[in-house]
């Protein structure tokens, strides 16, 4: 890494490195140490190497840790003992072609001795197209910032999406698998099921919301302020949240007592202490 | 005398079943009567039953290590503490439960992130907070409950009146001498050598450690100080 900054700087690029550091003592010293203490740093947090380099990621949860080592197959188990992640590289690390749309963006403000201070709300949807759907909302005070920061969010509230059919049980799931509805402030959003080739029938939000959670077919009814853009988002998370809690007959069996990752790695887990 | 029936005398040796003058519905089960001057008088059978399926769940834990304790009630710290000691549970060093112990994991937080799979609380009016953070976090939660306290969010209430450190600690008693029986540190019908004495709390006056009330007066100076200092560091840094 020295080497390379190193072969970047303009001044004698022919010496050796040893003589080259003690006779252009000052400068060279002053700019090895400019050189060292950028390489000392993580460089991924300069510039352009952010979108190239892989963050090193230390994880600060039990379940960071089992991800990281790749004790946890999937991410369904998380999801199946309702464990809360905390860490959005959790997250990536099971999806990687997690797409992130933000959907509303707005100033807000706030009211100061000083006048107003204005900052940026974001809301963000993440999702895979097939399965798997995130909202996230975040308030910053540049743009980007907050666009970032719901993107994390939203990773950190990711859920399944339970597909269903609308008649016979041919291919794959393609819609929602029976009346869901979801609300949020006043918006109410209904979901129906839908035969495979309606496509989203939607407004433009939540049809967004739909598509990435990887809904093919569905109705929508939905009612309140859906202008209020934040809560009609929400209201259709919510409603694909469902999905998930709905009893149906053939959920009806009884499911086999398994123990959670907590408690099988639990020697792996007091090692790493 | 059956193991049980011992148990159930020190029970009330400790008052144990001395309730307080007012009935939360959800103890309702586990209240007996009510005594002439208007106490709960709770059921010592369900009390112990109860012990009984806590211990085990305790001793389920794979890691002693993962069983967290706590009191904010002073007269309950001792026996929290002598309770992990016996049985390698981990609890909070201080009386006031830091919030975010369960839920914040940052950095910025000062080191004190635990994740349990158990909690054990001693008194859930007190400990709110630590069993508020163990719902969001999945952890099942033991406490130990008076006639007047609400059972919201506890999985196994240890049904105890009279929150005198005698009635706390002869639970925390019976309960680490229970984990012991089933992890096979002691035999069943073993008499446990530590006695339950360990575990009340004592008040310690500045009298008995011969500290005068001019040298508390220059500690609480000096502790402003050190906090002064480091607060104007931390300014430095930021």
């Amino acid at each position: 890494m020295a080497e390379q900054e190193q072969q970047q700087a303009p001044p004698a690029p022919e010496q050796e490195q040893a003589p080259q550091a003690e006779k252009k003592g000052f400068g060279r010293g002053g700019r090895g140490q400019r050189e060292r203490r950028e390489g000392g740093a993580p460089r991924q947090n300069r510039g352009p190497r952010r979108f190239g380099g892989e963050q090193e990621w230390t994880p600060l949860t039990k379940l960071g840790r089992l991800v990281k080592a790749g004790k946890i197959k999937s991410l369904e188990t998380i999801f199946q003992f309702s464990i809360p992640i905390k860490e959005y590289q959790i997250v990536d690390h099971f999806l990687k072609n997690l797409k992130e749309e933000p959907l509303a963006l707005g100033p807000v403000q706030k009211q100061t001795c000083a006048g107003q201070r204005t900052r940026f709300k974001a809301y963000v949807v993440v999702g895979d197209n097939h399965q798997h759907i995130g909202l996230g909302w975040k308030s910053a005070k540049e743009v980007q910032g907050a666009i970032k920061g719901a993107v994390i969010n939203a990773k950190l509230n990711l859920i399944p999406v339970r597909k269903g059919y609308w008649g016979n049980k041919i291919a794959q799931p393609h819609t929602v698998p029976c009346k869901v509805t979801g609300k949020e402030g006043s918006v109410r959003v209904r979901l129906v099921p839908a035969p495979r080739g309606t496509g989203i029938v939607a407004a433009i939000t939540s049809k967004k919301v739909l598509q990435m959670a990887g809904i093919q077919d569905c109705y929508t009814q939905s009612k309140g302020s859906t202008r209020t853009r934040s809560n009609f988002l929400k209201a259709t998370f919510h409603a694909l949240k469902e999905t998930y809690n709905f009893l149906t007959p053939d959920l009806w069996g009884h499911t086999k007592l398994e123990s959670t990752p907590f408690q099988e790695h639990s020697e792996f887990l007091a090692a790493l202490k | 005398m059956s193991r049980k029936e011992q148990d159930i005398k020190r029970l009330i040796a400790s008052q144990c079943h001395i309730g307080t003058k007012q009935l939360h519905f959800d103890l309702k089960r586990y209240v007996s009567h009510r005594s002439d001057n208007g106490s709960y008088i709770l059921n010592l059978e369900e009390t112990w039953q109860h012990i009984k399926l806590a211990a085990r769940v305790i001793a389920a834990i794979e890691q002693p290590q993962d069983v967290m304790v706590v009191s904010s009630r002073p007269i309950g710290q001792r026996a929290v503490i002598k309770f992990a000691h016996y049985t390698q549970a981990s609890s909070t060093r201080s009386a006031r439960w830091t919030p975010g112990t369960l839920t914040n994991q940052s950095n910025s937080a000062s080191g004190k992130f635990q994740e349990p799979q158990l909690l054990i609380v001693t008194d859930p009016h007190l400990d709110r907070q630590a069993i508020v953070e163990a719902s969001y976090v999945n952890i099942p939660v033991i406490a130990l409950c008076n006639s007047d306290t609400p059972l919201q969010y506890v999985d196994i209430p240890i049904p105890v009146g009279n929150r005198e450190t005698k009635s706390i600690s002869m639970i925390y008693w019976l309960l680490a001498r229970e984990v012991k029986i089933l992890r096979g540190e002691l035999r069943q019908d073993e008499e446990w050598d530590v006695l339950v004495d360990l575990f009340y709390h004592k008040e310690i006056t500045n009298d008995q450690l011969g500290i005068t009330d001019t040298q508390v007066k220059q500690e609480a100076e000096g502790e402003d100080h050190e906090q002064q200092a480091e607060g104007e560091k931390a300014d430095k840094d930021w």
